[in-house]
This record gives C-alpha cells, structure tokens and sequence, in this order.
C-alpha cells in the first residue's frame, strides 16, 4: 500500500504528459440494471457492432449477481417483473441470454384477471388462449435477468474491447474543455481533460481514472446523471403513491397461470404466483399505509394481504386503523376471518387468488410511484435507455419491458450506423432510435397513468361508469383481443 | 401560369425561363480547353460552404441526410454483387444458392438459407480489402462514412475546393478512428492523378452537376476503376422536377440548400450516360450499368429511393467487366 502510494505521488509529480490520459471508448454504459447489462450482451451479440470498444460503469457491487449465475438462494429476491412474449422473443433471438435464464424460477401466465374492489362484478379477463397465443407474460426475478446476461457475456468471451467496471462510482460527467493557454504551470493542466480535439464527453470515476466516450448511455435509472449532462428535461409527477413488494407462499402451488390484480381505491394489489408456492405481490398504496405495511407482524401480513383482495373497502379501513393502532394485534386476524367466512367459499375458490400463508422475512420494501417521460432520448453523442428516459406505474407491468424495447431500438439504430459508416454517436445515427422508441412509451405511459387516476376514486358515479366499461369490455372479443396483445407487446 | 407563381420572386421567374429555355448542348462537350475544372463562382460557393460542412442541422443537414442512402446504395450493391461461390470454392464450403425464389420455401428454410449466405459475405468482406477515390468529396461526408467500413482499405477524397479540403482535414482530426492514416484527403483534379492508379471503387456523387465537362470527368473516373471494381455516379435529371424540386424549392422557397448550389444546364440524364457508355465499342465492352435508383427527398422524413430513375436525382452503379 505504502509502495503504491509513493508510486501515485511519484507519478502526480512527473509532468502532465506523463500520467495516464483518457482512455476512449465507442460505448459506454453507465448503469448496470437490467437495461444497461442488455444494451451490452446485445451489442456484443450484434455481428454488425461486436467490434465496438463498450465499457459499462456500474456503481454497486454485481458479485451477488455473478453468485446468483453459480448457486441462486432457495428463496426468490423480492424484485420481480413481468416479461411480455415479446422482451422474451427479444432476449432468445437478439440478445441470446434467454439459454442462461434459470428456467425454474421464472413463471409464464396465460390469463391476468383484474377486479374492482367497489364492484365486484366489474372484473375483466385477459386470457391469451383467445387470440391463440399460450403465453401472456412471465414473471421473472430482476437479478435472474441480469445473471443471465453476465453469462451470455461470459459466453461470448470477454475480450479487451468488453470491459464492466462495477463498484465504481461516476464522479462526474463533462465536455471536454480545450486547455487554458493563458495557465502557464503545464503540471496544472489535468490529463483527464481527455483529448480537447474530440467533442466526445468525458465521464470521471472514483477510481481516479476517466474515459472520454464516443456515445455515452444513459442507463442510470429515474434521476440519471447522464440526462442531467445532455440537458435533455423530463417531465412527469409523483403519485403520492407507494408500492410495496414482497414475496410471499400460497396455501398451495397454484396450477391455474393466473396473475390477480385488485383495484382498490387507495391503488391496485397484484398477486402474481411464481414457481411453486411462492407469489410475489406488488401493493400500490398511499405512502402512510406503505409505510405501515411494512411495520405490520410478519404473522399479520399474509392475512392484511387476503384481506386486501376480498373484502370491502369499508371493512379494510377499519382493519387498517386497528393495525396503526398496534402492528402487532393479533385480534385482527379473528376480524378478517370472520368477514371472509361471509364470502360464499365456492365464489372465493374460483374468483379470488389462493390464499396466502406466510411472507418471507426480509422481502418486504417499498418505492416511490411515478411517472416520468423524457422529452427525447437523445443528444450528440449521449443516448438515454430504461427508466433514464421514462418511468412508469408497474399496475401493467409493462416498466421493464419498455426497457427492452429501447435497447433492441437503440442496437438496430447502431447496426444501421455501423452499416453505413457513421460516427454512432452522431445525431444522424441516433435519430432513428427516438423516432421507432418514443412514440410507443408515450403511448403505454399514458394508459397506465389514466388506469391509475380512474381506479384511484371511489367516487359514485365513476365506480358505475367504469364497472360499467370493464363488464362492456370484458363481452366484447375484438376489443379484448387488442388489449390482450398490447399487453403481450405483440 | 399566373397562378401557380404567386408570391415568387421576378428574379425566380428570370431565373426558370432562362434555364428552362436554354439549348446549349450539355452533356457532349466537343472541345475543352481544360479538362475537368469546375466552374469559378461555383468554387467560390462551396468555399463559402466549408465552415458549415459538417454541422448535421446546418445548411448541410440535406447532404447529411442524403449520406445516408448513398452508402446504402454503395453499400448494398458492393454486397449483393460478391461471389459467394468463387471459382475454386470446394463442394463442402460452398454456400447453396437456390435455382428458384427463396420466398418458395418455408420461412425458417428461407431464413437460414438467408444467414447462410449473409455470414459468407461477411466473411468475403472481412477479407476484402477495398480502395477508394472519392471524387468531389467535399467536406468528406461520404469520404469519412467510406473510411469506416471494416472492408475499406483506403480511402482518398479529392476536390478543387481549397478550403472545403482543409474543412474536411480538420473534420477528420476529430475522430482517433482514423488515426491510421486510412483516410486521406488531396487539392488536385481527377485527370491529374496517375492513371495507373487504380481503385477499386471509385465515387463521383452529386458531383457532375457541377463541372463543365462532364463527360471528361466521367472518362478520366472510369479510367481509374479496377477490373472487378465500381463506379458510382449520382446526379440529377434534367427536368422540370428537378428544377422545381431541387432549384424552385430547395434552394429559393424553402433555403433547404444555399442558392446557387445549382445549375439546371448542368444536369444530366441517366439515359444520356447509358447512352454515352454505349457509344464507343470498347467502353460498351469493358462497362455495364448494373443498377440505377432515383430518390427523392420528403421533408420531415429524409431521402428515399424511388422506382422512377428517370425522374429527379438518380444514383449508379456502373460496374467494369474487363
């Protein structure tokens, strides 16, 4: 340590010249989610663009993620997503990490049933089987994701012109400044300046070095500091929503491939079954009832969660302010029971999801809900991919899978550039990945956002109004079957 | 007529008749004093250009814009023309070519068959190594997207701009990818290179447009081409389209282009070149147009190519057989 440390004085002292400049890279990626892993493993895979020198920064460590590629925990993570047939398609043929997925954790559904907690006869099925697909999503573990992209990367064989650098924080992002003539002590002219000939932004680290990159990727998620260099302004609000996830066991492994979602009025419950008896529920709810939910006993939990999907808001609320009351009192257990035990049992067998027993420790968490859609994606020499360009409500599941269809626009952009012998970090290039990928995300941003705000009322005469359009729907075939492939992406 | 001039320019109207009515024979030009030299206030022009050249939403942004389908056109037609199955190949290397349509076939046959014969020409490219002369380069556009290509050698861009020359040196200094001295740029006229210096490719975009001779420029091109090797033209037809697209639009209504990029005199047609190779029994002998595209340019969406290469702008290929 001692050694090293003189060495890097000893280098500080030597002239500007001698210490180590930028290094240049075509791509680099900064942010190592599930986006910024496959915009890598797909680039890489490409036959037009594996010859591009790409670097990806990723701040965390991603060893849990290479152990998860060895030895996967018995135990699911509590972050999963649904994946539409067409992320999948994406990931088997494009990206080809698909191979690498642990097959047996993830969870394909035919059907997605969604109800109305004010009436419960507003209910819609989405069952693929009717337009003669057999799968309309899978669930799947985020770190299963991104395990199977490290090792299609390992597959492809790493080489000098792939680097990940994880635990290595950005420090800093800025354009290359020509060197000031007027300083005249040349020792205080900073090498990590990068090339002032090349207008190619330069991303500082913290492990002191600094790479000047000819098309920077934003990947780095809702408050990316790559969108804040280019400038590029996103617009979008806060719900004032929570959601909470947790993973948790059913009564039993549920054979039927149904994914449940229960609007409530304070916001949807989703219980989507994983493999087994494992489930995995995302609760959107508002931030003083997430932030009990988490409080609540883990004995409590599984019963809060039966209750949220069968009974009347009226009796929730009651259960809610007993359980801020004192998280941990047990009589609320007798309360949900003996509401449902009101519930005809073969009503609850066949219209409501299996119930819930147990809820493993430690899984629940809970994030801020909003909505967010970047003006474009892109900026000379900077391009935005995943949640740095748009974030959304997950009651669609659709956040990641919009994702996925910014890398296999962006990849196709570079293939086109590469092709035709431009600079791929020009305007000229990435022009054609705003115009195929933002159209479609504002589309999706704006369903969700207005499936959210007409459930989030139990207003009278919206409840009749929208009961009414979801029994309409859920008659009429050929408007059915368009959202049935909206939501498989197709 | 009347009506279809309101709000333009007297000057404009001048400007339509004169070019319109003019008979100066154009394409065939009997006795030249000096061969290829572009005329004097069209240099002056596009000295003027240069500062702008390479900013992709500046004057320029239509040439940009046009880039791109030229090196689809070049590139395509390099690639589609390669022998997957050279004289030579072994029976167990070689890749299957159906006798008939592909599109007879199930789909993942057809497709596979497709990849087949794509990674064979990847592979024939990846060991190509292919020169080019880049004939009116301009700022490099086309010269810089050339260079790029994994199975380009070489690539030289030449002009008799001084400035748009040193436009495009400077341009190039700005990305280390051409570091290797692959790409390199000259102040001289075609007939002053060596004709022994042959290319392999050889390109001369919007460029016979703006020289006074230029079945003299066409000639000293083809001299230059390799057995094997192409030559690519693109210019624009002289009609009253092109007048009105690229003259009455582009350049006086909308200023797409800077006005006096163009001359209508200087236009050619596309069939007058297939005429003009035709004419001498030896160019007939040794040269074959191999494809010719027209394109159109739709704001809001870029350059397209059309099926009509009678009309308008029209790009070439002329390939030499022996």
């Amino acid at each position: 340590m001692v050694w090293k440390n003189l060495v890097r004085t000893l280098a500080t002292a030597a002239t500007a010249t001698a210490a180590k400049p930028a290094s240049l890279q075509d791509v680099v990626i900064i942010g190592g989610g599930p986006a910024g892993l496959t915009l890598l493993a797909a680039l890489k895979s490409s036959r037009k663009t594996r010859h591009l020198n790409c670097t990806l920064i990723e701040g965390s460590s991603l060893q849990p993620v290479r152990e998860f590629g060895v030895s996967p925990p018995e135990e699911y993570t509590n972050r999963v997503v649904s994946l539409t047939p067409k992320s999948v398609e994406f990931m088997q043929h494009r990206v080809g990490n698909w191979d690498h997925i642990k097959q047996d954790r993830i969870r394909f559904y035919d059907t997605i049933v969604a109800f109305d907690s004010q009436d419960k006869d507003a209910r819609i099925e989405f069952d693929a089987s009717q337009i003669g697909a057999g799968v309309l999503a899978a669930m799947c573990e985020n770190i299963n994701i991104q395990s199977s992209l490290l090792l299609k990367l390992e597959q492809l064989g790493l080489d000098d012109s792939t680097t990940i650098l994880d635990e290595t924080k950005v420090v800093d992002i800025v354009h290359p400044n020509p060197p000031d003539l007027d300083q005249h002590d040349l020792n205080a002219i900073d090498p990590n300046n990068g090339n002032p000939d090349l207008d190619w932004p330069i991303v500082k680290l913290s492990n002191g070095e600094s790479i000047q990159a000819r098309l920077l990727v934003g990947a780095d998620g809702y408050n990316s500091p790559v969108r804040k260099f280019s400038g590029i302004e996103s617009r979008g609000w806060q719900y004032n929503t929570f959601g909470v996830v947790a993973t948790i066991k059913l009564q039993y492994e549920d054979f039927r491939s149904i994914g449940w979602q229960r609007f409530l009025s304070t916001g949807p419950l989703a219980i989507l079954p994983l493999s087994e008896d494992n489930a995995t529920i995302v609760w959107s709810t508002t931030p003083k009832l997430s932030e009990l939910f988490l409080k609540v006993n883990s004995e409590i939990f599984p019963h809060l969660v039966n209750a949220g999907m069968t009974l009347d808001e009226v009796d929730l609320k009651y259960i809610y302010s007993m359980l801020e009351k004192d998280p941990n009192d047990f009589s609320v257990l007798d309360e949900i029971k003996w509401r449902m035990s009101k519930i005809d049992t073969k009503d609850l067998e066949e219209n409501y999801p299996l119930p819930v027993v147990e809820v493993i420790e430690n899984s629940r968490a809970r994030f801020p809900l909003k909505l967010s859609h970047a003006d474009t994606y892109i900026a000379p020499r900077v391009a935005l991919i995943g949640d740095a360009a748009h974030t959304i409500h997950p009651l669609a599941g659709q956040g990641l899978n919009m994702g996925q269809s910014d890398v296999g626009a962006l990849v196709e952009a570079l293939e086109k550039g590469v092709e035709r012998g431009l600079d791929i970090g020009s305007t000229m290039v990435l022009d054609s990945y705003v115009a195929a990928a933002w159209p479609g995300n504002h589309a999706i941003l704006g369903i969700c956002d207005k499936l959210h705000k007409i459930f989030s009322t139990d207003f009278a005469p919206m409840v009749f109004l929208r009961g009414f359009g979801m029994k309409s729907l859920n008659m009429v075939d050929t408007v059915k079957d368009l959202m049935i492939k909206a939501i498989s992406g197709r | 007529m009347k009506n279809y001039t309101r709000g333009v320019s007297r000057s404009t109207l001048i400007l339509l008749r004169r070019q319109l009515c003019s008979s100066r024979p154009v394409f065939h030009n009997p006795v030249a004093p000096k061969l290829t030299e572009t005329s004097q206030d069209e240099l002056t022009h596009f000295n003027a250009l240069a500062s702008t050249w390479w900013d992709v939403n500046g004057p320029q942004r239509i040439l940009h814009k046009m880039n791109l389908i030229r090196m689809d056109f070049i590139f395509n037609t390099v690639r589609t023309h390669l022998k997957l199955n050279p004289p030579g190949t072994p029976a167990e290397d070689q890749v299957y070519i159906p006798p008939f349509g592909l599109d007879l076939l199930p789909g993942a046959i057809k497709s596979r068959i497709i990849e087949d014969q794509e990674l064979r020409r990847d592979e024939i490219l990846a060991d190509a190594k292919l020169s080019v002369l880049d004939v009116g380069c301009g700022g490099g556009i086309l010269s810089e997207s050339l260079a790029r290509l994994n199975f380009i050698e070489s690539v030289k861009g030449i002009d008799l701009s001084a400035d748009v020359i040193e436009a495009a040196k400077l341009h190039k200094s700005k990305d280390p990818i051409f570091n290797g001295g692959k790409l390199t740029y000259e102040l001289t006229a075609i007939e002053d290179l060596p004709t022994d210096e042959k290319y392999q490719i050889v390109t001369m975009f919007e460029m016979l447009e703006h020289v006074n001779y230029p079945s003299k420029v066409l000639l000293e091109a083809l001299k230059r081409v390799e057995v094997g090797g192409w030559l690519f033209v693109s210019t624009i037809n002289r009609d009253f389209i092109s007048w009105f697209t690229t003259i009455f639009m582009g350049e006086h209504v909308l200023g797409i282009v800077p006005v006096g990029t163009h001359t209508l005199e200087k236009y050619i047609n596309q069939s007058e070149i297939r005429d003009w190779l035709e004419q001498d029994p030896e160019r007939k002998d040794s040269f074959q147009v191999v494809d010719v595209k027209g394109s159109i340019y739709l704001p809001a969406y870029g350059w397209k190519f059309t099926s009509t290469p009678d009309i308008g702008n029209y790009f070439m290929a002329i390939q030499r057989k022996k």
